[in-house]
């Protein structure tokens, strides 16, 4: 028997309603990423992309549909550890020094961080923050911080990792240079990783296959295979086959 | 640096015309035939009668850190059970706003009568902290970053790892600035304990005694000595509090709307908690009565109250005497409440055109909250005498500075970007007020109200107490006197209901209007 899908969505639907208004979130999303695969979710704001992810996580209800985590419901799936997650924001605790940050989902979990020193460790080094250990995240510039992020999700080796915008609050160039760092720590890690994002040359870099969304009501219009080989190199955001593909996208995400 | 300095020294020399001023003023005998001394002479009697402060400082500072101790941990403690779990804090909040709302004054007789020694004191002291805290709590607890919320539930974390990683450490500035704000609170609850009270130790047996004597340099004194010891407190609190903000503030902004809270199922639970809020607060006055032990004649339960005011042979007569106390208390508390409000706000909404104006006016705004209302009033009363314009000054100035502190410190927290828009498009400063400055004031007008009801009411009834003869204050001196416990009791209850009506009153208008509006409540 094959393994389950790292994250498997079927028919997953979810209104949301207040203030006598009531909003169609999501409409009948199936989705389902292989082990090891890499997908980004791209939509236009408000088109459900991270309320996908977040229904994914378990942080919030569904009305109908199934979701199931490397075979799992959401809540045993995160309570054992086999997820990870950086949101746009890095969300660190300010009063603790960046490896107490990182530590931070371990003493969630119940596990004793003292236990865990190697591995945390290195992934403060895998994400190239030797030397900042100490420090406080206020002391750190934007790009450090969503570093530190990154390291704080896959302390646990989470085998399924979801990211929501995690550099949309990075500028261009720092943004392309967090692109390649990711697709070298996910290689590494091997883990199965679900990337919701608005940046087209962001999604069509790291992923496997992009998954364009649209709004109102929220629902999944294509999915588009990425052919490329990896490990991608930055000088890919130059070439021709990849502008071709971007392109498509974006001729998807703005509709005909 | 050289700007913080000269700021500095601005308001050193601010202070140092005012003292001036008085000195003159105070030498000359100008106001009330001496009734405001000099300075000088006023530091000379405290000299002169060191030898006689120590014991009254200590029994005061005694009543009010116990009181201020146990107070807290109540409060912290509430402040906990109540963030994780809503439902308690709706069950409890009819007895939170009890507490809040008692004005001091009316409870003191009723707990002297029913405990003994340094314990009216100390739960006086105790209850004047619990609010403030408890709501510091609250707040600070549920203000979490909802991004770290969201961090330690996508691993799994509940409530209660959510309360040990992320909110606990969060909430230590807010906690300690609710501590700031109570410090003064309990040594005010101690004094006013002491006054309403009698025994023979304390700042405010001191300043009893003392009343009679007409040596306004001796009453200046003691109020001196009770302001330095709540502002005092005040700054060690407030030390604390600037030390641990740094670390604490969330590096970016967290701009994630709040979740709306209660589902459809805990409608049906909505109705038996709202009985059990209103009813709460009586089943705590009848254990407290059972409690203590106090014979039935002296201490009246829920049911005594409603028994002497209604059933008795002397109802009648009972009722028509706090019907007619009520008369003269309500009206000159809400004329003082709305001139005292009227003129902070236009004090803290036109202090965006005169901002340095309000930099070396602060300072004065805070000493003067902390000074304890019952040291206050009787320096008061030789200045003005004792008719209506008293009355109505002790109220203005209660109300007037703590709402003046709301709204200029929640001004203050207005993006400047906001109110640099209009000016953008080349407005006007009036105009940019009326269009960003007043709006954005609204909801801090309604937070002060909240905030000042209970104050006023207790300014009130002191002056009326200790000076006019008249009212709710006169009556229950009245009825101390004559040893009428219904009525001690009859008061005490009256006043709390008066206070939580009128809090009540305030609430629902605040809730309708700023709905409209599409703004927030303010804390």
């Amino acid at each position: 028997m094959a393994a389950p899908d790292g994250i498997c969505l079927e028919a997953v639907s979810k209104t949301f309603r207040g203030r006598g208004k009531t909003v169609e979130a999501l409409r009948e999303i199936t989705l389902g990423c292989p082990p090891g695969s890499f997908t980004t979710l791209i939509g236009p704001s408000g088109c459900g992309k991270s309320t996908v992810l977040r229904i994914a996580l378990g942080l919030e209800s569904l009305d109908r549909g199934a979701v199931r985590i490397a075979g799992e419901p959401p809540a045993s799936a995160t309570r054992a550890g086999i997820t990870g997650v950086v949101f746009q924001d890095a969300a660190l605790l300010p009063w603790r020094t960046v490896r107490r940050n990182v530590e931070l989902p371990l003493e969630v979990l119940g596990r004793r961080p003292a236990d865990h020193r190697a591995e945390v460790a290195a992934m403060i080094a895998l994400v190239g923050l030797e030397g900042y250990e100490n420090s406080l995240p206020g002391e750190l510039s934007g790009g450090m911080r969503q570093r530190v992020a990154i390291a704080r999700a896959l302390v646990t080796h989470p085998e399924v990792l979801f990211m929501d915008e995690p550099f949309g609050a990075l500028d261009q160039i720092l943004r392309r240079q967090m692109n390649v760092e990711l697709q070298r720590i996910w290689s590494e890690t091997g883990s199965t990783a679900l990337l919701v994002t608005h940046g087209i040359d962001e999604a069509v870099f790291l992923a496997d296959r992009v998954v364009v969304m649209h709004s109102e009501p929220g629902r999944i219009v294509e999915t588009i295979d990425v052919p490329f080989a990896r490990p991608r190199e930055r000088g890919l955001f130059a070439e021709t086959a990849f502008h071709r593909l971007t392109d498509r996208v974006a001729e998807v995400l703005h509709g005909s | 640096m050289a700007r913080e300095g000269r700021r500095r020294w601005h308001a050193l020399r601010n202070v140092v015309i005012v003292l001036a001023l008085w000195e003159v003023i105070g030498r000359l005998d100008l106001v009330a035939r001496g009734a405001l001394p000099a300075p000088s002479e006023i530091l000379l009697r405290l000299y002169r009668d060191w030898g006689e402060y120590p014991p009254h400082v200590m029994a005061t500072l005694y009543g009010s850190s116990l009181g201020f101790v146990i107070g807290n941990l109540a409060a912290i403690a509430a402040g906990v059970v109540f963030v994780l779990s809503p439902a308690t804090l709706r069950l409890f909040r009819g007895v939170n706003i009890a507490i809040f709302a008692l004005p001091p004054i009316a409870i003191a007789p009723i707990l002297t009568l029913s405990l003994s020694g340094m314990a009216p004191r100390v739960a006086l002291a105790a209850l004047g902290v619990y609010f403030v805290t408890m709501s510091a709590t609250v707040v600070g607890l549920s203000q979490t970053d909802s991004r770290i919320a969201d961090v330690i539930r996508a691993y799994g974390g509940g409530e209660w790892p959510i309360m040990r990683l992320a909110r606990w450490r969060g909430a230590v500035p807010s906690i300690l600035s609710g501590l700031r704000v109570a410090a003064p609170n309990a040594v005010l609850g101690s004094i006013l304990a002491e006054f309403g009270g009698g025994g023979r130790w304390g700042l405010g047996a001191y300043l009893l005694g003392s009343l009679g004597r007409g040596e306004p340099d001796r009453l200046w004194g003691i109020g001196l000595v009770a302001t330095a010891i709540a502002g005092a407190s005040y700054l060690v609190f407030a030390l604390l509090s600037n030390r641990f903000l740094g670390a604490t503030r969330a590096v970016s902004l967290d701009t994630a709307a709040p979740s709306p809270g209660g589902g459809d199922g805990r409608r049906r639970a909505r109705l038996p908690i709202a009985l059990g809020s209103v009813a709460l607060p009586f089943l705590m006055w009848w254990a407290f009565i059972v409690g203590t032990g106090v014979p039935a004649l002296i201490a009246k339960t829920p049911y005594g109250v409603f028994d002497y005011l209604f059933l008795s042979r002397a109802a009648g007569a009972a009722q028509t005497r706090l019907l007619g106390a009520m008369a003269q208390t309500v009206p000159i508390t809400m004329v003082g409440m709305a001139a005292g409000l009227g003129f902070a706000f236009l004090l803290a909404v036109s202090s965006r055109l005169f901002p340095g104006f309000v930099r070396g006016f602060m300072p004065v705004a805070l000493v003067t909250q902390t000074m304890p209302l019952v040291a206050l009033t009787p320096l008061l009363v030789l200045i003005l005498g004792r008719g209506i314009s008293l009355t109505l000054w002790v109220t203005i100035s209660v109300t007037f500075f703590p709402a003046f502190v709301t709204l200029a410190q929640g001004l203050a927290l207005v993006p400047r970007a906001a109110l640099e828009v209009p000016r953008a498009y080349g407005a006007s400063p009036w105009k940019e007020m009326r269009m960003v400055a007043i709006p954005a004031a609204l909801p801090y007008l309604f937070a002060a109200t909240r905030l000042t009801v209970p104050r006023a009411l207790l300014g009130v009834m002191i002056a009326e107490w200790l000076a006019t003869g008249k009212g709710l204050g006169n009556l229950l001196n009245q009825s101390r006197g004559y040893l009428d416990y219904g009525m001690i009791w009859s008061v005490a209850a009256a006043s709390v209901l008066l206070s939580v009506a009128f809090y009540q009153a305030v609430v629902v208008v605040e809730r309708r209007t700023l709905s409209r509006l599409g703004m927030h409540t303010a804390e």
